[in-house]
This record gives structure tokens, sequence and C-alpha cells, in this order.
């Protein structure tokens, strides 16, 4: 009976013979079967919602037995009462008048002869909630008033989980493509994909910062089109399709508003699951910051070349000048020499003739040569350090002091001198050079210490650091004024009037000069009348170098 | 044959002769020098030819040299004496204003028989010139074939 089983469709109904429809419902069979249908929950109301009848299909939904509800409870009773007065609110606005979110909201379509099929969630006796599909039909007398309704409901919850479930998919399969695209948008690189005709399939945002065209203007132009060699671009993409990748492929991308990049290419085919040819994907690094690196590198390259150039160049007219000076002070001699000897000559073939103010004056002539020749000497000495070669080899400081010391000491042997002389490391350089060193700057203490009683002069180590040790030369003379210390080391630079202490103003000029052909530094520290120590730091020979030797 | 042991002096300054000839004055050493102006009288002097052409007396008993000299310089002079088979045992004394390394190391190269720095100071320099004159016209000795006559000089590289 094919007819029985359709409970819903009204339109069977229609077909049903009238006759026969009249059969059954004298039978009850139809009424039987409905209400004693498991799967559907058929309650029938009066017209004011009081349940008169309560399947065993509502009874296992809903959980409570027909003898607690007929009678007791409205139809409305058993839905979600928010659902209702939102259904009551949506149904005022649709039909223009209030309608009340009671029972009145269920049935109100129903009653004005609308077939009225909705999804409510319903109630069970025990609180818990579950999504019901509800087809809501008015049941009429004779005279078609409304006497009643009939509410047959389904338990919608696997649909909605089924639903649910897909949603979820499709959420998991959005995610999963924000995901790939995100992956695909945040690379540095200007990502296309072509098809195998190298027809653009897909960018990212780079390559349209790249191309300066929106994602829409790329998809469906040829890739080709996108740099300033078409040909070799096409090329690229030809090589990729035969040999399954290309790598550091150098292409210019010329974008819409004609700014150049130069590019370069790694690129792979790739394949549908069916490893059927989709096309190409093709990244592109931008190159502009490499080149600009490499200019720059190149740009340094040359820098480093002319400095070397100028460095020899410098080189050369140093050499020019120290020849130039020593060539000078070579000719200055021999004038000096005459000088000197016509003036010895002519005191001699004028002795006892000479008034004694004549006699000064030869005196003083003979001085002044005496001074300029003593000027010239150590300017050659100084410049004879510019030119001589370093020899490098480790060199007993305290042999060195004790000769220098002994030699000085005994040119002022009837001064009062107290000598504090500290061990001295082994060091890196040349013994005759460092020789110069000592004696420049002991012979300093002892000059500009001899208004002392007794000079202090003291030579020792101020400390070692990174290899090298700084040495010093202390004394406890007149010092000089710091303000003036930059002009110490400096060629004629002299901080005393020649009266008060002879020099040449060049020892010091020597002594900063060999110390810095050795790589080492000269500095002092002085106050006026308060002493002057005068640093050097020299390379100490290492251990490992000492045993080599 | 002149049997004086003479000095030869090479010295383009007149100042410097002079200052030399008076510091050897006192010693009676004056007579005995043959003062030449530059490298190229110098080696006529030596070869006997040019102005010396006629030269019978011997070879100097010791040549001071000035290293610096109009024409052909000192270092020259030197090469081209201490290159020839008989000059070569003449005394070669360098004598300049000052010490420069890589004339010294030249000068020794070519056979130098020693080097001195003319002294800035006029007693020094008396000093020095009285030394180096005393020890190679008085204390040295030298071969007898030093004072050869002109039939056994030898004959200079033609153009040198």
């Amino acid at each position: 009976m094919p007819t029985s089983q359709d409970s819903t469709g009204e339109a069977s109904h229609a077909n049903v013979d009238a006759r026969s429809a009249e059969a059954l419902l004298t039978a009850g069979a139809l009424q039987t079967a409905i209400f004693k249908s498991a799967n559907f929950s058929s309650i029938a109301t009066d017209a004011n919602g009081i349940i008169q009848i309560f399947n065993v299909g509502a009874e296992r939904m809903l959980g409570y037995t027909a003898a607690e509800v007929v009678n007791r409870m409205t139809a409305a009773d058993l839905h979600d009462r928010g659902e209702l007065i939102a259904r009551a609110a949506a149904l005022s606005i649709e039909f223009g008048t209030p309608i009340a979110p009671g029972f009145e909201a269920l049935v109100f379509k129903a009653a004005r002869g609308i077939e009225d099929i909705y999804e409510l969630t319903k109630i069970r006796q025990d609180g818990s909630r579950f999504p019901a599909l509800v087809s809501v039909t008015a049941l009429r007398d004779a005279r078609d008033a409304i006497i009643g309704y009939l509410l047959i409901g389904t338990d919608n919850t696997a649909r909605q989980e089924v639903e649910d479930e897909r949603q979820r998919l499709d959420q998991v399969l959005r995610d999963q493509q924000f995901y790939t695209r995100s992956l695909i948008e945040s690379n540095v690189d200007a990502l296309m994909a072509t098809d195998p005709e190298g027809i653009i399939t897909d960018v990212n945002k780079q390559a349209e910062a790249l191309t300066g065209c929106t994602r829409d203007e790329l998809i469906g132009a040829p890739f080709k089109d996108c740099f300033t060699d078409p040909g070799r671009a096409e090329a690229g993409i030809r090589k990729v399709l035969a040999e399954g990748r290309v790598t550091n492929y150098e292409l210019t991308a010329r974008s819409r508003d004609g700014v150049q990049t130069v590019v370069s290419y790694n690129a792979t085919t790739f394949h549908d699951r069916g490893r059927k040819l989709r096309g190409v994907f093709a990244a592109a690094r931008d190159m502009t910051e490499l080149k600009r690196y490499e200019r720059t590198v190149q740009k340094n390259e040359i820098q480093r070349e002319r400095d070397a150039t100028h460095a020899k160049e410098m080189a050369i007219v140093i050499q020019e000048l120290e020849a130039f000076s020593y060539s000078v002070s070579h000719d200055l001699r021999a004038p000096l020499r005459h000088i000197h000897g016509y003036v010895a000559m002519l005191r001699e073939a004028t002795a006892g003739q000479l008034s004694e103010k004549a006699q000064h004056y030869l005196t003083t002539i003979t001085e002044a040569s005496v001074e300029m020749g003593t000027l010239i000497e150590g300017l050659l000495a100084f410049s004879r350090v510019g030119r001589a070669e370093i020899r490098g080899a480790s060199v007993d400081l305290n042999g060195l002091v004790q000769d220098v010391v002994r030699g000085l000491e005994m040119a002022a042997k009837d001064r009062p001198i107290i000598w504090q002389i500290a061990p001295l490391p082994r060091v890196i350089g040349d013994a005759s050079l460092l020789k110069q060193v000592l004696t420049n700057l002991v012979d300093n203490a002892i000059k500009y210490s001899r208004t002392r009683d007794p000079a202090r002069i003291e030579v020792g180590s101020a400390g070692e650091e990174a290899g090298r040790v700084t040495l010093f030369v202390r004394d406890n003379g007149v010092g000089f004024d710091m303000q003036y210390t930059d002009k110490l080391f400096g060629v004629f630079q002299r901080l005393h009037r020649p009266e008060e202490f002879e020099g040449t103003g060049i020892g010091l000029a020597t002594v900063r000069r060999i110390v810095g052909r050795h790589g080492g530094r000269v500095w002092a520290e002085a106050a006026v009348n308060e002493g002057a120590t005068f640093y050097c730091t020299l390379e100490l020979a290492s251990a490992s170098r000492e045993a080599a030797e | 044959m002149n049997a004086l042991k003479r000095i030869l002096l090479v010295e383009d300054s007149v100042r410097d002769a002079e200052l030399i000839l008076g510091a050897l004055e006192p010693h009676q050493l004056a007579g005995e020098i043959m003062h030449l102006r530059d490298g190229a009288e110098a080696l006529d002097y030596l070869y006997r030819r040019g102005d010396f052409a006629g030269r019978s007396d011997a070879q100097p008993i010791v040549m001071l040299l000035d290293l610096k000299l109009p024409k052909v310089d000192g270092l020259e002079v030197l090469r081209q004496i201490k290159g020839d088979a008989l000059l070569k045992m003449i005394p070669v004394v360098m004598m300049t204003s000052s010490r420069q390394e890589q004339d010294l190391i030249r000068s020794y190269e070519l056979g130098v028989n020693a080097y001195v720095v003319k002294p800035m100071k006029f007693e020094d320099f008396v000093e020095a010139v009285k030394q180096v004159s005393g020890f190679w016209a008085v204390v040295n000795q030298v071969p007898e074939n030093l004072g050869v006559s002109e039939n056994s000089v030898s004959q200079p590289p033609s153009g040198k």
C-alpha cells in the first residue's frame, strides 16, 4: 500500500480515490499508522494548542509520556522560548500584525491555510534540545472551522550534523586555501604560474608589484609580455617545459609604468594528480639589491685600487721628499764646513792681532755654524730613519737600556741622578733603531731634569695589551704644559727656548718616526715643573716566535 | 822619476781643497799633494793623457777622491780605477760630505780602500785629513810596481 506510507504529501491525498480514503478513515487504519510511527512525532492540539494526542514517535523524541502532556501542556511548551519570540517577531513583520510569541507563532500560517514547514529547536523532558523539522496543519470540522492542529515533526539532528560537518569541512578547505594562498602571497619572490602555453594562471602580490598590473590583468596574459625581452622570457618557459626546471635565469621585468627590474628566475613545471602537465611555476627574485651590492663592491674595488695607486704615489712623493731633504742636508754641510774651517784658519792667521770683541764675533760664528751642523745632523738622522729598512728581530730591551744609560750617564757623570730601571720584556724590532729611541728619550730625561737635585729617571713597562708592551721613560724634570703636547713630536718643534735647554727639535720626531715604523705609537704626559713621562708601544716577542728563533 | 810620495786630491770645491791643504801644511805634506778639480782630469792624470800626456812621475801613493764631482763623478772614477789591472792597486779614499748608505755600499763594492765623511768641525776635519793622509802616505805599505813608469801603463779603452 504505497499511499498509506506517504504520510506527508497532500498531492498524494488528491490522488487517492475518495472512496478508498473514506474506507481508510473509517477503518482508522491511516490514523493508526500515523500515530504508531516511531520515526515521526505526531502531536495534535485543540484550537488553543493544548495537546490532545501525543504519539509514540513524540514520546520517543521528547521523553514525555502521552499522559504527562495530554491536556496539560501546549505544543509551544515543547519549543525554545527564544526561537518562538524571534519567529513571532518575524511573522509580525511579514503579516503586518502583532503575533504573540506563543503557540500562535507556531500555527499562525497554518491557521491561514498556508502550508508551513519550519525548523525549530525542541526541548526534551530532561531539558536537552534537538533540532526538529516540523510541519503544521490545521484540523478543521465540517464547517471548516479550526478545531485543532496537527504538528508532525522529525528529529533533524542527523541532518543538522551532516550540515554542520559540511560547513566545518568547507571551513577547513577555506582555511587550507587561505594558508596556501598566504604562503604564496608572503613569499618575497614574485610568483607566477602559467599554463603550458605560457599564459599566466596565477600571481602573487609581489608579481603585481613587479609588473605594475593587477592580478586580474595578469591572469590570462602571456608571461613573456612582462619582460623587456619577450623572446628570452618565452625561451625560458620552453626551457622549463623541456627540462622540468631552470635556475638563476635572468630577465628584466618591465612594469606598466616603465620601471625595469632585473630578476633571477627559478622555475619548475607542475602537474596534477594524474601527472598531467598543468604549467610552469616561476619565482622571480628581485636582483636590484644584489646588483647594487655588486656595483658597490665594484666601486669599492676601484676605490681601493685608486687608494693603492694614491698610496704608491704618496710613497714616491715621500721618497722624493726624503731624497730632497737628504740632498739638501748633504749640500748644506759643505758650506757650513767651510765657514767653520775658514773661521778657524782666520783665527790662526790673526793670532794675537784681534780685539776681544772681534774674537767674540768669530766665536759666535763658529758656535752658530756648529749649531746649524747639529740641526743638519738631526735632519739627516731623521730622514735616514724614514728610509731605513726595519729589520725585525727579537730584541732584548734590558740590554739596550743598559747600554744607553751607561753611555749617557758618563756624559752626565757629575750630576746626581737616581736611576730606577725595571726589567723589560723582549720585543720585535730593529735593535739599532730602538736603541736610538731609548737614547733620545733617556737623553731628554737627563737634559730636562738637570735642575733637579737629585734627578730621578725611571725606565719601565706600563703594561702589556694585545701583544704590545707600553714602555715609559719618566723624569722629575721641568716637564711641559700639556696643551702643547701635539707639538712635542713635530720636526723642529720645541717647547723650550734654546738658552734654557739646547736641542734641535728632532729627537722626539725621530722617536715617533721609529716607533711608528715599528707599528707602535708614542705619547707623553707631563705638567710644568712636575716632570714628564714618555710612552711608546712595541710589539712583544711572543713565546712561539722566540722558540722559532 | 819623482821619488816623492804624492797624494792625489780630486776635489771640485776650492774651499775644501784649501782647507785640506791648510790642514796638511803644518805637517809638511802639502808639497806632495796633487789637486785636480774633476773626475775627467783625474782619469787623464792617471792614464797620462790629455794635459798629462807627458807625465813621467809615479802614480800617487793614495788618492783622496770626492764623491760628487763634475763631469765624471767619484764613483765612476773609482769604477774605472778598480777595473784597471794596474791602477786598481792605487789606494782610493772616498771623501764625502755625508754618509749616504747606498754610496757607501757602492764604493765598497767597487773596491774602495776607505770611506771618510768630512767632519763638520774644522778641528775634526783637520784631524781626519791628517790621519788619512798620514796613514796612506806614511804608514801604509804599497807594492813596488805601484809607482810604475809611463812605459808600463796600460792604455784605457778607447772613448773612455
